[in-house]
């Protein structure tokens, strides 16, 4: 029992988002105009294909499922990935997670000489400073420039269209039992917030939890969004509604704006029209 | 200690772990709040907390603790091994696999019945496997192929696990890790009567074969030479004790040490005479496991933590305590 929780855990531990990321200040960020480059954030790949880079790219993970790199070659998972493959594609610019989740990937590509920046996709304004630093590394910083603008003028209008909707209290769950919840913190509670939801969980002690189920009872709840394929007992909310949201939006990216919009029209059906 | 005065000790010692786990809870209620709610009167909120999650959830942690604490119990008895635990025949193993695999491959979806039944299915099925194993070689059963058999498929089920996971995303990961640290959180009324259908005949058989046990637990020769049917008792009191053990991981996930401290412990007071142990043995589970479930969700409320920590951090200094005691007066 104890060998198989410890390999769960090891598993957990490994493959968990990168909420808790220390900014690493001490090396200088590669500039320049990257060619090889292999993305170990599947975020960060999709800013890569934004901002015009998509054909700069000579490997993806496991976790990159669109068709658009499908042909790539894998190098593994985004945290300890396989050196050996990274090495083989001689990328000039390896793309990793911020943080301290995966210590040893960092001192391996310095030993191999190949350079890395880190990236920290958990929050808004970490996914904005993630387009700018790949602008830079690639040389694209115009159109990073023009990417960032995009995005802040999407959550811009978002916030716009749902200022008439008077606001929800909603509750966020992410499945498990008991149930799991986003708490303030986390790039979810971000969200829902800019979709004109308040978040019901604010007060949670951490990022994300299980609370006893008869807390969401006694919580009053205008909307209840589920991820993904997750079970939620309707009657532990007898008055919300309840909403199934696609996964994906849980993913913080270049998308951010179109997934507030998601959310917002979740939370608050139609919404106002975008003024001209 | 005589076994009255601790059976009556528990018995009190259940009674108010139920009253203070439908008193207390993350949400604060008043004793009149309660007790009106308990009547179907008052706030309807305070009533579905009540009624539809703090009972149901009592219920099913003295069945499903006094329930492990039995199978327990018996194992120690049949396999002539202190360390053998409800999940030694590789139980948790099969059933983590059946929960992993609905979750990786998001059968959850199909209803809030997938998970248990395919938990259960997996303990059966690990169940089944070592038994046939254990059987293969002859007539008789021998308890120490049991054993290996038990560990070794319990490995080969924590390699599929390790493996399923390793190619799952990391959401996968987090409510594998989650259901297999074990929880009381998904109580229904429902899962409390299918859990009490099985459990109460399956406890009151294993109580009724306490003589027998007794015996077996002297060692298989004797038994046989005093005119106990050795395999019958063996093979009958291990399927039981097993479903029993299957019935509880199914709905409230692996909980550890329940199983292997309280029947020691309650062994260490009053001796191992099975008449009087295999029933504390369940008394002093549900009671065990109905407070280590208030201390999850008190603890950091509104947040749960599993309740297999409370039932560790509890439950083991306890024992040394008691082990302490035993070796120092012999």
């Amino acid at each position: 029992m104890h060998a198989l929780l410890l390999t769960i855990f090891a598993a957990a531990c490994g493959g968990d988002g990168a909420e808790e990321g220390a900014q690493e200040g001490d090396r200088p960020e590669p500039q320049g105009s990257a060619t090889r480059i292999i993305s170990l954030v599947p975020s960060a790949t999709l800013t890569l294909r934004e901002i015009g880079a998509a054909d700069r790219l000579v490997g993806r993970t496991d976790f990159d499922t669109g068709a658009w790199v499908a042909d790539l070659p894998s190098v593994g998972g985004g945290l300890e990935p396989n050196l050996e493959a990274i090495v083989s594609l001689r990328p000039d610019l390896v793309v990793r997670f911020a943080g301290s989740q995966d210590r040893r990937t960092p001192a391996r590509l310095d030993d191999l000489g190949i350079p890395h920046i880190a990236v920290r996709p958990d929050r808004v304004e970490d996914v904005l400073e993630t387009v700018r630093v790949l602008g830079r590394a690639t040389g694209l910083e115009a159109s990073a420039a023009e990417l960032v603008a995009r995005i802040e003028a999407g959550l811009a209008e978002v916030e716009e269209r749902v200022r008439p909707h008077p606001r929800k209290r909603v509750a966020y769950v992410l499945g498990g039992t008991p149930p799991w919840v986003a708490g303030p913190g986390t790039y979810i509670h971000e969200l829902v917030t800019l979709a004109g939801g308040d978040n019901v969980f604010s007060d949670l002690g951490e990022l994300y939890a299980g609370v006893s189920p008869e807390e969401i009872r006694s919580r009053e709840i205008d909307v209840v969004l589920v991820s993904g394929t997750d079970v939620f007992d309707p009657s532990l909310a007898p008055d919300a509604r309840i909403e199934i949201v696609d996964e994906s939006i849980e993913i913080p990216g270049p998308h951010l704006a179109d997934a507030a919009l998601q959310l917002a029209e979740l939370i608050h059906g139609p919404l106002a029209p975008a003024s001209p | 200690m005589s076994r009255w005065t601790l059976g009556v000790g528990l018995l009190i010692a259940t009674l108010v772990s139920v009253l203070l786990s439908v008193r207390l809870g993350s949400v604060p209620l008043t004793t009149a709040e309660v007790l009106a709610a308990l009547g179907g009167n008052g706030d309807p909120v305070v009533q579905d907390i009540v009624l539809r999650l703090r009972l149901p959830r009592v219920f099913l942690g003295v069945l499903v603790g006094g329930g492990l604490a039995i199978a327990g119990a018996t194992f120690q008895a049949l396999l002539r091994n202190p360390l053998a635990e409800p999940y030694i025949l590789g139980i948790s193993g099969g059933a983590s696999v059946g929960a992993v695999l609905v979750l990786a491959f998001g059968w959850v979806a199909a209803g809030s019945w997938a998970l248990p039944l395919a938990a259960f299915a997996g303990a059966v099925l690990a169940i089944v496997l070592v038994f046939r194993v254990a059987t293969a070689t002859g007539r008789a059963m021998d308890v120490r192929v049991l054993l290996l058999a038990g560990v070794v498929v319990a490995a080969f089920f924590s390699a599929c696990i390790a493996f399923i996971l390793a190619i799952s995303p990391a959401r996968t990961v987090q409510s594998a890790v989650l259901w297999i640290m074990g929880s009381l959180a998904g109580a229904t009324w429902r899962s409390v009567l299918l859990t009490a259908v099985y459990t109460t005949p399956a406890v009151l058989l294993l109580v009724a074969m306490a003589r027998p046990l007794n015996l077996l637990a002297i060692g298989e020769e004797t038994a046989h030479h005093l005119g106990a049917d050795v395999e019958r008792v063996k093979r009958i009191s291990l399927v039981v004790a097993a479903l029993i053990t299957a019935s509880g991981v199914a709905v409230a996930g692996v909980i550890g040490f329940v199983g292997l401290v309280v029947p020691h412990a309650v062994r260490l007071v009053i001796g191992s005479d099975h008449r009087a142990l295999l029933p504390l043995s369940f008394l002093a589970g549900a009671a065990f496991l109905t407070l280590a479930d208030l201390g999850a969700r008190l603890a950091l409320a509104p947040t749960e933590i599993p309740i297999g920590v409370i039932t560790a951090f509890v439950g083991v200094p306890f024992f040394l305590v008691l082990l302490r005691r035993s070796v120092a007066t012999p």
